[in-house]
Parts: structure tokens; C-alpha cells; sequence
């Protein structure tokens, strides 16, 4: 509202330090979830609960996306990259495509918005309850109980999670090559397997462990700094999910250009 | 917290696909690397295309795949190791051609079977090869004839007891020390 | 009063941006007494509250628990300090990822590491003291009612058998008969346990039956204060128009 109101200059520095206070906050709120996330005591039921509802419970989601996407991959590689020949590297192309970037990426997407955006509703209306003061009123750190077993069960679930992507990926992409071009599926595998190396796997499997910090740390902290009631839960909802988002697919590039350079 | 009976079911059976994919995966992967296959090796004068993965043909339908690609530190040629099945018995005076998938496709490797009585045992040799044609080198050789030396033969050691085998021009770099044509 | 309080807030001021909430509050409650703070809504009750909580910081001033000023703990030493605390929130702020039981036993569970079963063995302990049947341990604070949720967490505050228990509107969003009951609850729990009590409330019946002293909040200080037998007396405006339920023009 104010912004066209003031001189425009002060309305360009206002909003730089606000970024810049935001992105301090962040930090530090991240700085802190990692300090107790590393530290004792932690609380194990915690932990297990939220790998399940992170980690197991987001394989439905995330198979169905690696399935259609491979399958998806290898029908365009066949029918639009048959002008340089293409078609006879389908399967490493599928592979490379879905455990260097596709597999980590859509997972971290799809979690991005089940889970950061779960998170943050979550522990919104816990702080607009009281239940967060509740709990330091009981002599238990929030920090510990409520966002160290999300930030540790998010950045090992994810990469979890991606390698199930990899190989349902690889599956979409040999399925559909075997009953729409009749490209014998062993093959498929053979050619995917002679290709791969262990690289490829583990590259996309580092960049989806800090995909996934990200999705616990958005899902945390947007949650954790909702105010007004159920609007402000809304937007804390919305907030972790795009925030989430955006933040993997700029780590993607940074990661992929460190990793492609090194 | 309180997953429904639904969504854990949908979960156990993501993951039971998974495994069976990846089983599958290693079986077949494994497969290849153990009883199914036999290792024969060929010398090309020019690799140009061939990398490791690369499938090994017979009439057009995949037998195996080049295993390795080395460097011949005695006579600089390019030793390819080729991983074939086992369900294809070659005859000892076949030959290897490394052809193009397309202009600017990559490239693999044909194989044409001989006549001889005997067939190719493990760990043999193909010695009837034909490298791989150079297509800028034809066209610049094309364009301007009197430049450079004259096409020479891209199959190694064996072009010369082994006129059957058509020689193919090679890039005169890759071919400079071997005897002209 | 030369005993040392139990609590006290001295000197303190907090103001949210321009708008001043505390100014110069002087408050204390000697131990075993039970005071009910009342004020208009917005007049800083649950402030000077979430003070004495340490989940706010004061301008200026400090809050004395025990002679400690709980403003300048570590959040470790404040959170062990809370081990003598019990809170009932307005809302009664139960979790609503844990049944009743583990919401009750939940200090116990994640700060005193007590076994589960013991735990749980306290927590129906507790859950009787303020008449909820065992059933109920197992059912989550959203199957519970406005009534039985405040019960509930009531039992989670006093599960510790604390010396220090505060109320935040213990009887808001009640029925005339269910606050009557919660009242009651409240005014038998503090008796028995003998602690130290501090209500903030805007509701006269509720702070008549768990009080023995009261005290007027208004413009960020301390405006009256008596007994609850005085209330009928008092001559300040703003009391009287409390008791009578008029507006004070």
C-alpha cells in the first residue's frame, strides 16, 4: 500500500531490507534446527513418525510421477530426437535424464508440495493455538521436538525417495519402449546398466539430501513465523510451498554447475 | 500420523514394484557380465565413434557390446573388447566394421560372418576389420584431392592378408605411418 | 508482606511498536494466594502472562520467580525452571497429534523421561483429579468437548504437582454450568496442592470462586486492588462498572 505512496527509492531500499532481514531470519532459523538436529537429546518417536508420514507415506505420489515422467521421456526421445538419431540411445538418455535431474528434481517438487506445505499448516496452527508455547511451558524445546525429526526425516527420506524415482523411472521409460516401439525390455536394462555410472545415481542423490533439507526447512520455518490466525496459516501454507519450490530449482543449477564443473 | 490403511498398502506395494525393477535390472545387467557372454577383441586403425556400450550387430539384430576400448602402445591401434552372447557362434574369419548409426549418429559395431570351419573361441581375435569411415576426411579429400597424402587403409595389420576385406579410407592423420595403398 | 513473593513483576514496561501495553506494572503474589487479574480485553492481561512465561521479552523491568529474574535465564535455564509451572492456556492448546493421555503426560514423557507406562499410569491419575473417566485417555483433543478439552488440560498442568499454576481465561467459550464445574475444578485443584495461583480473566463469577485476591488492570499499571470480598465495596469506577456489568458512563 505504502509503496507508491513514498519516494520510490525508499520503497527499493525498504523492500531490499526486508529481503535482506528475511533471508537473515532464515539463516539463523536454519542454523538453530540444524544445531538441534545434530545434538541430543532428540526424540526418536518423533523421527519415526515423521519419516513415515514424509518419507513412506509420499512413495505413492512419487512413484506415479517417476513412472509417467520416464515413460513420458522415452516416447518424446523417440518420436522428436529420431532427427539426430536419438532413438538409439533411448534408454541412456531415459537414465541419465531421470537420475540426473528428473528424478531428484520431481520428487523434491511433489514433496515440495505435499510435505513443506503440510508442515508449515501444521505448525502454523500449532503456534496460532498455543501449543508451541504450550510446549515450552513443559519443559520441551519446540526446536527439538517439532522441527529437528522433520529437517533430519526430509533430508534423508528425499534421497530415499529418489532412488526409488530412478529405478520406477527407468521402469516407466522400458515399459512403454517395449509395447508402443518394441524395444525388448532386458535390452533396455542392459544398455541402461552398461551406460549408468555410479555417479549419475549419486549426484541426484546429493542434490535431493539438500532438495529435501529445503522442503523441511521452508515447511518449518513459514510455519513457525505464521501469524493472524487461519489466513495466516493459509499463507504460511502457500509460502512454504512456492518458497520451497523456487529455492530447489535454483539449488538444482548451482549444485548441477558445481557438480558439471568440478 | 494415523495413515489410513490405504495409503500404507499404496506405499508397500510402490516399493514392491521398485524392487521387482531393480531385481530385474541386476538380473539382466548381471546376466551379461557372467555365463552369457564371451570376450572377443578386434584391432581397428580408427575408433572414430566407438565408445564402451556401444552394440556389437549381426544382420542388423544386437548380439553384444563393446566392453572396452583400449590404445595398442606397440602399433597405435585401437584394440576393442566385445562382449558377445554366447547363443551366437561366429566363424574364426568374420569380420568387424564399425559403422555409422546416421550422419551424426553414433556408431556401432557390425559383424559379418565368414565361412570358415571353425568358430571364434573366447578371448580370439577378429582380425578382419574395416575402421571407421572418416567423413569430413572424405569430403575435404573431395573438395581438394591435391592436398594431403591419399586415402589409406583404416584396417590395420590384417588389410593385407586379408584382401577380402574392402579397405576403407581413413583420416591421413590417423593413418600417416602406415604404408600407402 | 515480608516474605519473598512467589511471583512479581517490578517495573515492568513493554509497548508493541507505538502502542504502549505495560508502563511501570508492579505486581506480586505471596506464595499459597490465589489472584485473578482482571481488565478490559487488550489491556495487557495475557501479556503480563506470556511475561511471566518468558515467551516474551519486557522493555524494561523484571518478572521474579522465586527472587529470579526469569527475564535474563537461557532458554535452558527458564525451561527448567518451568518444572514448578503448570499453564492452562485459553484454548486449553492440547496437541493434537497425541491422545489425552500423552498430552497429559507430556512433561513427564519428554522432559522427566518417565517410562510410558508409568507415564500413562499418572496421567489417568491426573485425569481423574479432574473427573474425566479413563476412556478418555485414549481419544484425541479434537473428539473431546469445549469443557472436557479445558479439564484436560488442567490435569496437564497440574499433572507435575506444581507450585506455580497460571489460567488464561479458564472459563471462556463455556456454558454458564460447564464454567461453573471448571470454576469449582480450578478453586479445589489450587487448595489442594496448596500452590500459588494467578488467574487473568474478565469473567467476575469465575474470578470470585478461584481467587482470594484480585487486582485491576487498566492502562498498563495496576489500578485496584482487594480482596474478593471487597469487590462489592470498591469505589474505583472501573471495578464498579465490572461488578455491575454497566457501562461506566
Amino acid at each position: 500500500m505504502g509503496l507508491f505512496s513514498t519516494n520510490p527509492v525508499a520503497a527499493l531500499g525498504r523492500a531490499t531490507l526486508e529481503g535482506v532481514g528475511a533471508i537473515g531470519r532464515v539463516g539463523l532459523f536454519a542454523a538453530r534446527g540444524i544445531a538441534a538436529a545434530i545434538s541430543p537429546p532428540w526424540y526418536p518417536r518423533q523421527i519415526i513418525a515423521q519419516f513415515a508420514s514424509v518419507g513412506f507415506l509420499s512413495l505413492p505420489v512419487v512413484g506415479l510421477t517417476a513412472w509417467f515422467t520416464g515413460a513420458a521421456l522415452a516416447l518424446n526421445i523417440y518420436s522428436g530426437g529420431d532427427r539426430f538419431n536419438a532413438e538409439t540411445v533411448l534408454p541412456q538418455i531415459v537414465a541419465l535424464g531421470i537420475t540426473r535431474e528428473l528424478g531428484p528434481v520431481l520428487a523434491a517438487l511433489m514433496l515440495a508440495g505435499r510435505v513443506a506445505s503440510a508442515m508449515a499448516s501444521e505448525i502454523g496452527a500449532m503456534r496460532a493455538t498455543e501449543q508451541i508455547d504450550a510446549m515450552v511451558t513443559l519443559s520441551t524445546d519446540p526446536r527439538r521436538y517439532l522441527i529437528a525429526p522433520r529437517l533430519i526425516a526430509a533430508t534423508i527420506s528425499l534421497p530415499l525417495l529418489t532412488l526409488i524415482t530412478d529405478i520406477i523411472g527407468v521402469a516407466g521409460g522400458m515399459q512403454v519402449s517395449n509395447y508402443l516401439i518394441d524395444l525388448s525390455p532386458g535390452i533396455y536394462i542392459a544398455n541402461t546398466m552398461d551406460f549408468l555410472t555410479a555417479w549419475d545415481v549419486e549426484s541426484g542423490l546429493i542434490k535431493s539430501a539438500v532438495f529435501g533439507f529445503i522442503i523441511g526447512l521452508m515447511g518449518c520455518y513459514h510455519g513457525d513465523s505464521a501469524k493472524g490466525g487461519a489466513r495466516g496459516v493459509g499463507r504460511a501454507t502457500t509460502s512454504a510451498m512456492v518458497s520451497a519450490a523456487v529455492l530447489i530449482l535454483a539449488a538444482d543449477y548451482l549444485l548441477t554447475s558445481v557438480f558439471a564443473l568440478k | 500420523m494415523r495413515a489410513s490403511w490405504a495409503e500404507t498398502i499404496m506405499g508397500f506395494a510402490v516399493l514392491a514394484f521398485a524392487a521387482l525393477m531393480l531385481t530385474y535390472a541386476l538380473g539382466v545387467s548381471g546376466l551379461k557380465h557372467s555365463s552369457g557372454t564371451y570376450e572377443v577383441s578386434a584391432r581397428f586403425g580408427e575408433a572414430g565413434g566407438i565408445q564402451p556400450g556401444a552394440k556389437i550387430t549381426v544382420s542388423g539384430v544386437k548380439v553384444g557390446s563393446v566392453s572396452d576400448v583400449t590404445i595398442d602402445p606397440k602399433t597405435y591401434l585401437a584394440v576393442m573388447h566385445l562382449s558377445l552372447s554366447k547363443d551366437v557362434k561366429l566363424p574364426s574369419d568374420s569380420t568387424a566394421k564399425i559403422t555409422s548409426d546416421g550422419l551424426l549418429g553414433g556408431a556401432h559395431i557390425a559383424l559379418m560372418p565368414g565361412g570358415a570351419e571353425d568358430d571364434l573361441k573366447p578371448g580370439g581375435e577378429i582380425n578382419n576389420t574395416q575402421g571407421a569411415v572418416d567423413l569430413f576426411g572424405l569430403i575435404g579429400q573431395f573438395i581438394r584431392p591435391q592436398s594431403g597424402s591419399p586415402a589409406a587403409a583404416s584396417s590395420a595389420d590384417s588389410a593385407a592378408k586379408a584382401p577380402a576385406a574392402a579397405p576403407a579410407p581413413a583420416a591421413p592423420k590417423a593413418a600417416a605411418d602406415l604404408p600407402e595403398m | 508482606m515480608t516474605t519473598t513473593a512467589k511471583i512479581a513483576w517490578t517495573g515492568i514496561s513493554k509497548r508493541f511498536g507505538a502502542q504502549v501495553v505495560l508502563e511501570g506494572l508492579e505486581l506480586a503474589v505471596a506464595p499459597g494466594r490465589s489472584l485473578a487479574l482482571l481488565g478490559r480485553s487488550g489491556q495487557g492481561k495475557s501479556v503480563t502472562l506470556k511475561l511471566a512465561l518468558g515467551l516474551m521479552k519486557p522493555d524494561a523491568g523484571q518478572v521474579l520467580l522465586d527472587g529470579v529474574d526469569v527475564t535474563r535465564q537461557s532458554e535452558a535455564e527458564r525451561r527448567a525452571s518451568f518444572r514448578g509451572i503448570g499453564m492452562l492456556f485459553q484454548g486449553g492448546a492440547l496437541f493434537d497429534s497425541l491422545p489425552v493421555w500423552e498430552n497429559v503426560a507430556f512433561r513427564l514423557i519428554n522432559a522427566d523421561g518417565v517410562g510410558r507406562a508409568e507415564a500413562r499410569d499418572r496421567a489417568v491419575e491426573a485425569l481423574a483429579l479432574v473427573k474425566l473417566a479413563p476412556e478418555v485417555a485414549d481419544r484425541y483433543p479434537s473428539e473431546l468437548s469445549g469443557g472436557m478439552q479445558k479439564r484436560a488440560g488442567l490435569a496437564r498442568a497440574i499433572v507435575g504437582t506444581p507450585s506455580l499454576l497460571f489460567f488464561d481465561e479458564p472459563t471462556t467459550g463455556l456454558d454458564p454450568i460447564t464454567a461453573g464445574a471448571i470454576n469449582e475444578l480450578i478453586r479445589d485443584r489450587v487448595t489442594s496442592l496448596g500452590c500459588t495461583a494467578v488467574s487473568i480473566t474478565h469473567d467476575m463469577a469465575s474470578a470470585r470462586t478461584i481467587a482470594d485476591e484480585l487486582a485491576m488492570l487498566d492502562n498498563g499499571r495496576i489500578v485496584w486492588r482487594g480482596r474478593a470480598d471487597e469487590l462489592d465495596h470498591a469505589d474505583h469506577p472501573l471495578v464498579r462498572a465490572f461488578v455491575t456489568g454497566q457501562s461506566m458512563e
